[in-house]
């Protein structure tokens, strides 16, 4: 189907460019992406998904919206603060681009729910802030073959790395099993710069574009990681796929989806976006 | 002997051993560190059995998760 | 030497946009096309009969010919090798 004089303007500069041109376009808006959390890093990508014109963005988050998070969280605004992020998230995007469907899934992420959300996207977005979260939806898109795109924050600095099936290592693969209860700080004692959120989450929505119109090099075996104050990128290039991996190995010895313990922090939300 | 570290260049005496490398880079949470060497993962058990060598290629990884 | 003929499958008047609607219109227009067709393009002195068949070379497709109309605007054919 030919696209109207408002989505050719809309889209003109996707369309200029001969990677993407009218039929990447029509790729991104046949897309369905989830994110999985409304926050520092779910925010950007939302904005730059729905900017895209991607045809169906999922966004998952159980909470809403606190003044802690305008910080780095830009998809909400102050008059947001105690809306569900998912209401407040959706309402932006469908401001940016009326032509993208966006779902809504104002719960937590479980072993119970997470197979039957993910089962109707073509790429997965994370953007949670918590280590249960980021192991289940690895596990989830390695059972379902689900290409999906880890990422991680903290302080100055920021990681990503893409996990597509067959090409390359899992979450898991790198980071096998979860670390202990505060082991590495996910509360409020870290910190974070609101921009770094932003670089991270856009690389993020960035992976799903090159994925959905089949460009560029996704960073599959590979860690793309930030140093902030450095001002520098570095890419580590990872080992292939663990054939012992404990979920995407030869002989897989997690075949049932696990709901981790939370990480202790006294007002700590489960499934909550970073 | 002269090696590779994060990308950045790193000279180190003969021998030098993961586990010391991660004592003198001054790894944070470094029970929690992931090593690659030229581009293999070394065990935590082998830390301090690892020896380096010359033109060898380490990075850390470390867990990211989020902050509040 | 006679010259080749060959079918015009479509047109499209992009002698009304600016830059850079032109080509983008343009490109939507081939883009409907099949591979081996040819689209007409009308287009208006100046800026667009300088990038659009450029661009259109680019993006790997044949320009056939780009003739003035007679009225200030000019026919570009261009023959869809590449999908846009």
């Amino acid at each position: 189907m030919a696209f109207s004089p408002e989505e050719l303007e809309r889209y003109s500069r996707h369309i200029i460019l001969k990677e993407v041109g009218v039929k990447g376009q029509k790729k991104l808006c046949a897309a369905k992406v989830l994110i999985v959390g409304a926050g520092g890093l779910g925010a950007p990508a939302a904005l730059y998904l729905a900017a895209a014109g991607v045809g169906t963005i999922g966004i998952v988050d159980a909470d809403e919206v606190d003044l802690s998070n305008l910080q780095r969280q830009i998809i909400h605004g102050t008059s947001d603060l105690g809306r569900p992020k998912v209401e407040s998230a959706a309402d932006t995007m469908r401001d940016i681009n009326p032509h993208v469907t966006v779902k809504t899934y104002q719960e937590f992420l479980d072993s119970a729910n997470i197979m039957d959300i993910i089962a109707d996207y073509d790429f997965v977005i994370d953007g949670v802030d918590n280590f249960p979260t980021k192991f289940l939806i690895n596990d989830a898109c390695v059972m379902a073959g689900k290409p999906f795109v880890h990422a991680g924050i903290i302080r100055f600095k920021g990681q990503l790395m893409t996990y597509v099936p067959g090409q390359g290592p899992c979450y898991r693969c790198v980071f096998h099993d979860m670390p202990p209860k505060d082991a590495v700080p996910t509360c409020k004692q870290a910190g974070i710069i609101g921009a770094i959120a932003g670089i991270i989450g856009c690389l993020e929505a960035l992976e799903a574009i090159k994925y959905i119109c089949g460009i560029g090099e996704l960073l599959c075996g590979r860690l793309l990681t930030f140093d902030a104050l450095k001002g520098d990128f570095h890419t580590i290039k990872l080992p292939p796929r663990d054939p012992n991996c404990a979920v995407c190995g030869d002989h897989p010895t997690i075949t049932e989806l696990i709901d981790y313990e939370q990480p202790e922090c006294a007002d700590a939300q489960h499934g909550s976006a970073l | 002997m002269n090696i590779t570290v994060g990308g950045g260049k790193r000279s180190v005496e003969a021998g030098t051993t993961v586990a010391q490398l991660i004592e003198g880079e001054k790894v944070e949470n470094a029970a929690y560190v992931t090593v690659a060497v030229n581009d293999a993962f070394v065990d935590h058990a082998d830390f301090g059995s690892t020896a380096l060598f010359e033109g060898d290629t380490v990075e850390f990884l470390y867990f990211m998760g989020g902050g509040r | 030497m006679a010259k080749k003929e060959y079918e015009v499958a479509d047109t499209v008047d992009i002698t009304d946009q600016v830059c850079p609607m032109t080509f983008v219109v343009a490109k939507a227009a081939l883009a409907e096309l099949e591979i081996g067709q040819v689209l007409r393009v009308y287009l208006a002195d100046g800026e667009p009969m300088l990038n659009v068949p450029r661009s259109f070379r680019d993006d790997g497709q044949q320009v056939l010919a780009l003739t003035p109309a007679g009225d200030g605007t000019y026919d570009l054919d261009v023959k869809k090798l590449e999908e846009e």
